[in-house]
């Protein structure tokens, strides 16, 4: 086995079955439709326009390529439906590194070459991104092939396997023709996933997350920047982002939707589930600012007779995100405040204690209209993972986290 | 009420993105263009004056399709010209600019050397220290907050239009020569050299990748990029009436006492005489230190970004210097050549501060060339791709800059001036 790169293979001369000279590889194709890897078809630049010739004509590949069919044989190339170009869609492109967590442009393309029994074989190992590729097609045609060859040896490859290149394409149609999907991407943490997204441009943005799964692309959503998060939002369709936004927590939907027009705001509104929709209108009254516009509705609370077990219980079907099931609170008839009993707490606990004994002295709450400066003073004086934010009566209105209160201050600096 | 609305939501969306196109006009005014326009004026009095409106217009043009280009495809104008030509283009061209936007560099150090000159503080300690400095603020992820100063501090340019006015110019003689060129006969060689110098130091190439990375930067929309266009138009009109008066007032202080080399920045300095008198070394020196170092600070920058863009390198100064090795080597490259260039004594330190801009001026037609084939690309830019108007407008630019490029350099080789 040996390797071949695109950039040596783009411009061979291509000899048909009869020997004669008939054209030049124009293009090198897979049909990821097949085989994800392996080459499928050259087109070859002939003297009456551009031919396809399948991989299984090609005898040898030796400093020019051999076809076992005659050049008669090989069909006109209207179009490359299905078919992934590599030199167009691939070299000088960018594209996600998923092992690397970045954005990456391709200098080269880099084939494992067998020459099995039906003739070569061809299977895409990785993109190069390094000096080795940029070097290498600079200097091709430029320096004679055996120094270039000498000097290439010496560069050490960065080269990136082709199971971690995940190629962007902007157009849908055409995504679904390739099957290019985000599913190895989609397995990144989401703050990786918000990174990458915001060094791609508007389109190939929107393009990624009109792939995503609505979760996943909630969550990484959740860590873009707002002013990213805002331009990604306008550019989806309301239903997509409607699908998206109801996957949010609401508290990080509420901040979004407040930074889109009214029109565009109520546009995504009437697409979501009514219970989500609900929740983030709610949290849409508050200003900003406040305890209220800072603090989610995604919270376990039990009556104040309940028992450790019952909090468990309550745990274990609560559906929001692990972070807030760190404290659990307790109400009375009338939703009123009672008491915060914190997880570790209810963990160390002998099965079934009353939770009304294990409860925190004091009971730190804040205002729904407490201001932002109010609220974080409070996170700080008594070190707390989580803050209840209560209405007039001193019913429990929702919590607030700790990276509600990291965000805040972030954004100040 | 709802009138009211509307009106702030307007005056917000145009603060909201008035600043690329407002601070790239002011950086073209650095130390290159303040040395240019000032020789210009000196040697040729107001025969340079009618360049002004069809530069002014040329410039709008490039550097509207500049903002659009970036609020379309959201990528810089490197990364446009690696997606579309390949690698071999792109490297041929990131050379070309390296090359052209270190000439740049020294000619912002000129600067410095020449404002600190003025305050009796010799080149072999200014240049070194503001180099560092240089260096830092990029490096330690300041240039944010120092840019404001650097705008505020550009108020200075509004004294050039205070000498020129105070300078009694023969206005007649000034606005005659804005409207009209002047006969064929003048367009002689060292008149042809300036001719290229000041529409390279209005148009420079380095300004067309700023633009269009800092508009990306920005996030910039489709929906926005009206707004955009208006902080360009603004900007290029302010740049070139600085540019006017800078010339006005050289021509009525320095070329008419017969001062028709400017070799250091004393000479320059005397064209702010009618306003300042005896203070006019320092308010000049002031005006060129600030606007060197605004430069200064935003060129090797810019220029470390345009590269390793254009090939694929990491870059950006949140990464750590293990992480974009080439990015902070060739930044720090630019910054410590260009300062040693300008230590070297003995050197014409203005001349090479003007050549540098007659560089950019033969480099600027390939850089417009490149930008009118990508802005007319239909699966790149769809409906926002170039009017004919402006098509016009920019292959004009083009095809007269290479022209006067070419016969410049023809007379030059067949020595007849």
């Amino acid at each position: 086995m040996s390797t071949l790169a695109l950039s040596e293979l783009l411009g061979l001369t291509v000899y048909d079955s009869t020997g004669a000279s008939s054209g030049r590889v124009h293009e090198v194709a897979l049909a990821p439709q097949e085989d994800r890897s392996k080459i499928s078809v050259l087109i070859v630049k002939t003297s009456s326009g551009n031919r396809l010739l399948p991989i299984g004509a090609v005898s040898a590949i030796n400093g020019g390529v051999r076809a076992s069919s005659a050049l008669g044989d090989w069909v006109l190339a209207d179009g490359a439906e299905g078919l992934l170009l590599l030199s167009r869609d691939l070299l000088d492109q960018q594209v996600i590194d998923v092992h690397g967590r970045k954005v990456v442009r391709v200098n080269d393309v880099d084939f494992h070459h067998d020459t099995g029994l039906g003739g070569p074989l061809l299977k895409v190992g990785g993109v190069d991104v390094g000096a080795r590729g940029a070097v290498r097609r600079l200097l091709k045609g430029v320096v004679p092939a055996s120094a270039l060859r000498a000097l290439l040896h010496r560069i050490p490859p960065r080269e990136i396997p082709w199971d971690f290149v995940d190629i962007i394409e902007t157009d849908p149609a055409r995504r679904v023709k390739l099957k290019i999907s985000h599913e190895r991407l989609a397995r990144l943490h989401p703050a990786d996933i918000a990174d990458i997204i915001e060094d791609l441009a508007p389109d190939e943005r929107e393009a990624v997350f009109e792939t995503l799964d609505e979760g996943v692309a909630a969550d990484a959503m959740e860590e873009l920047q707002p002013k990213v998060q805002k331009a990604v939002v306008e550019s989806l369709d309301n239903d997509r982002a409607a699908d998206i936004v109801e996957e949010m927590e609401p508290d990080a939907a509420a901040d979004l939707l407040a930074d889109l027009s009214e029109e565009r705001t109520a546009e995504i509104l009437v697409q979501m589930q009514p219970e989500e929709r609900q929740e983030v209108t709610e949290l849409l009254e508050f200003r900003e600012n406040t305890a209220a516009g800072r603090m989610t509705t995604e919270y376990i609370a039990l009556p104040v007779a309940a028992t450790t077990s019952d909090a468990i219980d309550a745990m274990r079907s609560f559906e929001g995100r692990m972070e807030n099931m760190s404290t659990i609170f307790l109400v009375d008839s009338r939703e009123t405040l009672v008491g915060a009993v914190p997880l570790a707490k209810i963990v160390l606990a002998p099965h079934a204690t009353p939770m009304l004994g294990l409860a925190q002295e004091p009971l730190i709450s804040s205002h729904e209209d407490a201001h932002d400066k109010e609220f974080a003073e409070l996170f700080d004086k008594y070190n707390l993972l989580t803050l209840p934010v209560i209405d007039h009566q001193n019913r429990l209105k929702g919590v607030i986290t700790p990276d509600d209160v990291i965000n805040m201050l972030r954004s100040k600096l | 009420m709802k009138f009211l609305r509307r009106w702030k939501i307007q005056i917000l969306l145009i603060l909201a993105v008035v600043g690329p196109g407002f601070i790239t006009a002011n950086v073209d005014n650095d130390a290159n263009g303040i040395l240019t326009y000032s020789q210009a004026g000196a040697q040729f009095g107001y025969l340079l004056l009618w360049t002004m409106i069809p530069t002014t217009i040329a410039l709008i043009v490039v550097q509207e399709m500049c903002a659009r280009m970036g609020a379309v495809t959201g990528k810089g104008l490197s990364d446009l010209i690696r997606e579309e030509y390949g690698l071999r283009i792109t490297f041929l061209m990131m050379l070309g600019i390296l090359i052209t936007n270190f000439g740049n560099v020294v000619g912002e150090f000129v600067g410095i050397a020449g404002s600190m000159g003025l305050f009796g503080v010799p080149k072999y300690i200014a240049v070194p220290i503001c180099a560092v400095i240089v260096w830092l603020i990029a490096v330690k992820g300041q240039y944010k907050s120092v840019e404001k100063v650097f705008l505020a501090a550009s108020f200075f340019y509004v004294t050039y239009v205070v000498a020129g006015l105070l300078a009694k110019p023969a206005w007649i003689v000034a606005i005659k020569a804005t409207m009209k060129p002047p006969s064929f006969s003048t367009f002689h060689g060292p008149y042809l050299y300036m001719v290229i110098g000041v529409v390279g130091t209005t148009i420079a190439p380095w300004m067309q990748f700023y633009l269009q990375s800092s508009i990306v930067e920005k996030g910039v929309t489709r929906r926005q990029y009206k707004a955009s266009r208006w902080d360009v138009i603004v900007g290029c009109i302010f740049t070139d009436v600085v540019a006017w008066f800078i010339i006005v007032a050289c021509a009525a202080t320095l070329y008419v006492h017969d001062i028709r080399d400017i070799r250091d920045a004393a000479d320059a300095a005397q064209s702010l005489g009618p306003l300042a008198g005896q203070w006019a070394s320092l308010l000049f020196a002031l005006g060129l230190f600030n606007a060197s170092l605004f430069a200064a600070s935003i060129l090797p920058l810019s220029t470390a970004y345009t590269v390793c863009e254009g090939l694929g390198f990491e870059s950006g100064v949140e990464r750590k210097f293990s992480e974009a090795p080439v990015f902070y080597w060739l930044y720090t490259i630019l910054i410590a050549a260009g300062a040693a260039v300008v230590m070297i004594p003995g050197l014409p330190l203005i001349k090479i501060a003007v050549f540098s801009q007659v560089v950019n001026g033969a480099v600027l037609p390939f850089v417009l060339i490149f930008m009118l084939l990508l802005i007319n690309k239909k699966e790149l830019m769809g409906e926002y791709v170039n009017k004919p108007l402006f098509n016009i407008i920019a292959w004009a630019t083009t095809v007269i800059m290479i022209g006067l490029t070419v016969v410049y350099v023809y007379g030059q080789v067949r020595g007849t001036n």
